[in-house]
């Protein structure tokens, strides 16, 4: 696995299109500051997120991945977060095997929420940076 | 392929951040760059007029747009795309305002994380496919929540021009605060008629349905067929409408979280809607003392509203007339901070009432200490820096605004966004102040904000108008992101099926493959990630889109 700069930590985000990706739209507005380090991919729905997305982006560099939907009960397409709460849960598992656990995150973020995606993207990356070190 | 660059400096909101000729130099060098623009503001009709002709000049088969956020002008590039005879769908917005000009301050790195974004466009955009938008029709009936003056001033309109309107309200009669004011500036009538005069106009018109006590419990679908549920004692009703006005309105402001102004402690400390509510029923007669507090919840960072409710000013002063004007030799003082008697006719109200005798001081009142025989009002005179002490009869708080209750609730069903002080979020502050961030979804009055009366009815007035415009063309285009298979790679395993919400993939068991209903296709992309033959792919988000993405993000720059 190539390793990322240890400097600055490489974080790719998959935000869904209805609500996280709105919510880092709200911060971009407001002027909230986050790491650059953090890079969004919007995608339609939290469960467009495919295994191999998160995989790809570790294999290529990046030293953490999140994803990013509704809250649960929220989906604009009824349930594709809770297929994606389980699919991010079973690869953790996975990953849990090889200690790279900690690189996937998935969080909830609604549109309205612009300090709550802003908190856990920073907390994510200064949590790789503090791991790397 | 011909790939085009444009670049925007939005002024100084990308300019100032990111090295615009720092990218432009890394961008010029890349293969199947044709060109690489950059203008002050894209949007405007030079950098329109500029794109337009970079495509036709060049051939481009791809148009990179690095500016706004997608949210934005969208509509107007895809036109621009369109009118220069490509195709809208290999046009490619790149956020480098929302996603980096604005969240970081180092031009470095921004620089850096621009080039990034926009070599994402780039790679992703290769695999871009030309598309067309599917018509649809628009159901010309609206949804307003909120039936204070704002929301009825909207339905009145819509439904005088023909739109069937659902007129939404939580309480058990329409009107709002407006209701509950006994004497309306400078009208100087009562809010209760005002209200029973439009409420009598709404009942004229036979296309406007009113739902009092209600609330709405579930929305969704899409412009031009949103699909809302209202609920009420006599059960849920289920509507189908076009567009939504928002017109929640404002929750006055508790002065009750600042226990040192005694405000429910003690009786003879009122706020300005209780005064107008009993305004002949107070313990005050000839030569009572009566101060004023101006800025109770406005202006005021500690407890996180730090915006001026722009009406309590005209509500002191209306206050302090209503007193003078029963009691002549009554002594009514006002606490300032700064005047703002803003609205047509507010600065000669506030001399006129001056002269009735009404006292202005400008100070910051720390504290009401309660006595046996009145209130003693601790402060500062900010003019002259000096403390004091004064004891009043009777002190009147005039409260400012706060983000109505429901605010979290209405933003969560409707997916719209609220604004750092918690009412709703307009798309642009001055080129889009009805509009929100969805197609057909419209804010109106004082939840997106605090105004006076002519303002909301303005405001409500004004996104009636704005929602009518999309109603009555009739039709309107939705995204064509839709999952298609690929016969030759299906093996009919049917995991798709299963997995699919909207059951919008079915089985042919003649040829052992699946094939998509594109009408019942909501597009989210599931299908896709579950597909273990990748033969069922959603168009615009296909996994090449997404892979390549991913490389061009994570390449060193």
């Amino acid at each position: 696995m190539a390793e990322g700069n240890k400097e600055t930590p490489e974080i790719i985000g998959f935000a869904c299109s209805f609500c996280s990706f709105k919510a880092s739209e709200m911060a971009g507005s407001l002027r909230m500051k986050y790491p650059e380090g953090v890079k969004l991919i919007e995608v339609p729905c939290s469960s467009r997120v495919d295994p191999a997305f998160i995989i790809k982006a570790l294999m290529e560099g990046a030293d953490g991945v999140f994803v990013a939907g509704c809250h649960p009960g929220d989906c604009h397409f009824i349930k594709g977060n809770y297929y994606t709460r389980r699919k991010i849960a079973a690869l953790k598992e996975m990953f849990r095997a090889f200690s790279i656990d900690e690189k996937l995150r998935l969080f909830w973020v609604s549109a309205s929420e612009a300090r709550r995606f802003v908190d856990k993207v920073t907390d994510m990356y200064n949590n790789i940076k503090e791991t790397k070190r | 392929m011909r790939i085009g660059i444009f670049i925007c400096h939005c002024g100084h909101n990308i300019k100032s951040t990111v090295d615009i000729e720092g990218l432009k130099g890394y961008f010029k060098g890349l293969n199947n760059i044709a060109c690489v623009e950059d203008y002050p503001f894209m949007c405007s009709e030079p950098g329109q007029a500029l794109i337009k002709s970079s495509i036709e000049r060049f051939g481009l088969g791809r148009v990179i747009i690095a500016a706004c956020t997608k949210a934005l002008h969208q509509d107007m590039f895809k036109n621009l795309v369109r009118d220069a005879g490509l195709n809208p769908f290999l046009l490619r917005r790149v956020s480098i305002r929302e996603h980096c000009s604005w969240t970081g301050e180092d031009i470095e790195k921004n620089t850096s994380k621009a080039i990034r974004l926009i070599r994402a466009g780039i790679y992703s955009s290769a695999h871009y496919e030309p598309l067309e938008e599917k018509q649809v029709e628009v159901n010309k009936s609206a949804l307003i929540l909120g039936g204070g003056i704002s929301g009825m001033s909207a339905a009145a309109f819509l439904a005088r021009a023909g739109i069937e309107v659902y007129l939404v309200e939580k309480e058990k009669e329409l009107g709002g605060h407006v209701r509950h004011l006994e004497d309306v500036w400078p009208v100087r009538e009562r809010g209760k008629d005002i209200i029973e005069r439009m409420t009598e106009e709404l009942k004229t018109l036979n296309n406007v349905h009113i739902f009092t006590s209600s609330r709405l419990v579930s929305f969704g679908g899409s412009f031009g067929n949103y699909e809302a549920v209202i609920e009420n004692s006599g059960g849920e009703i289920k509507v189908i409408v076009g567009g939504v006005i928002v017109a929640i309105g404002f929750t006055a402001f508790d002065p009750s979280i600042k226990p040192e102004l005694q405000y429910g402690i003690d009786k003879r400390v009122i706020t300005t809607l209780e005064f107008e509510e009993k305004m002949h029923e107070l313990p005050i007669k000839e030569g009572s003392r009566v101060a004023i507090l101006h800025c109770i919840g406005s202006r005021d960072e500690i407890i996180g509203r730090p915006y001026c409710s722009r009406i309590c000013c005209i509500n002191a002063i209306k206050t302090g007339e209503a007193i003078k004007n029963r009691f002549k030799d009554s002594y009514v003082e006002s606490f300032y901070m700064d005047v703002r008697s803003h609205p047509r006719g507010g600065e000669e109200f506030y001399e006129d009432t001056q002269e009735k005798g009404l006292l202005f001081t400008r100070a910051n009142i720390s504290e009401i200490i309660p006595e046996q025989g009145g209130l003693v009002l601790r402060g500062e005179d900010t003019l002259l820096g000096m403390p004091f002490e004064r004891e009043f009869d009777l002190v009147v708080l005039s409260i400012g605004m706060s983000p109505p209750k429901d605010n979290q609730e209405i933003a969560g069903l409707l997916k719209i966004t609220l604004d750092k002080d918690r009412f709703f979020l307009e798309a642009h502050p001055k080129l889009r102040p009805y509009d929100t961030a969805l197609k057909g979804i419209f804010i109106a009055g004082t939840c997106s904000g605090p105004k006076d009366m002519e303002e909301s009815i303005n405001h409500g007035r004004a996104s009636a108008v704005k929602l009518y415009g999309l109603l009555n063309l009739g039709y309107a285009f939705i995204e064509p992101f839709v999952a298609y298979v690929d016969p030759k790679r299906c093996s009919g395993c049917r995991m798709c099926e299963q997995a699919c919400v909207a059951k919008a993939i079915k089985f042919d068991e003649g040829l052992h493959i699946v094939r998509v209903e594109e009408a019942a296709c909501m597009g989210c992309g599931l299908c896709n990630a579950t597909c273990p033959s990748s033969a069922i792919a959603l168009k615009g988000y296909k996994d090449t889109i997404i892979d390549d993405e991913i490389s061009a993000l994570t390449e060193a720059v």
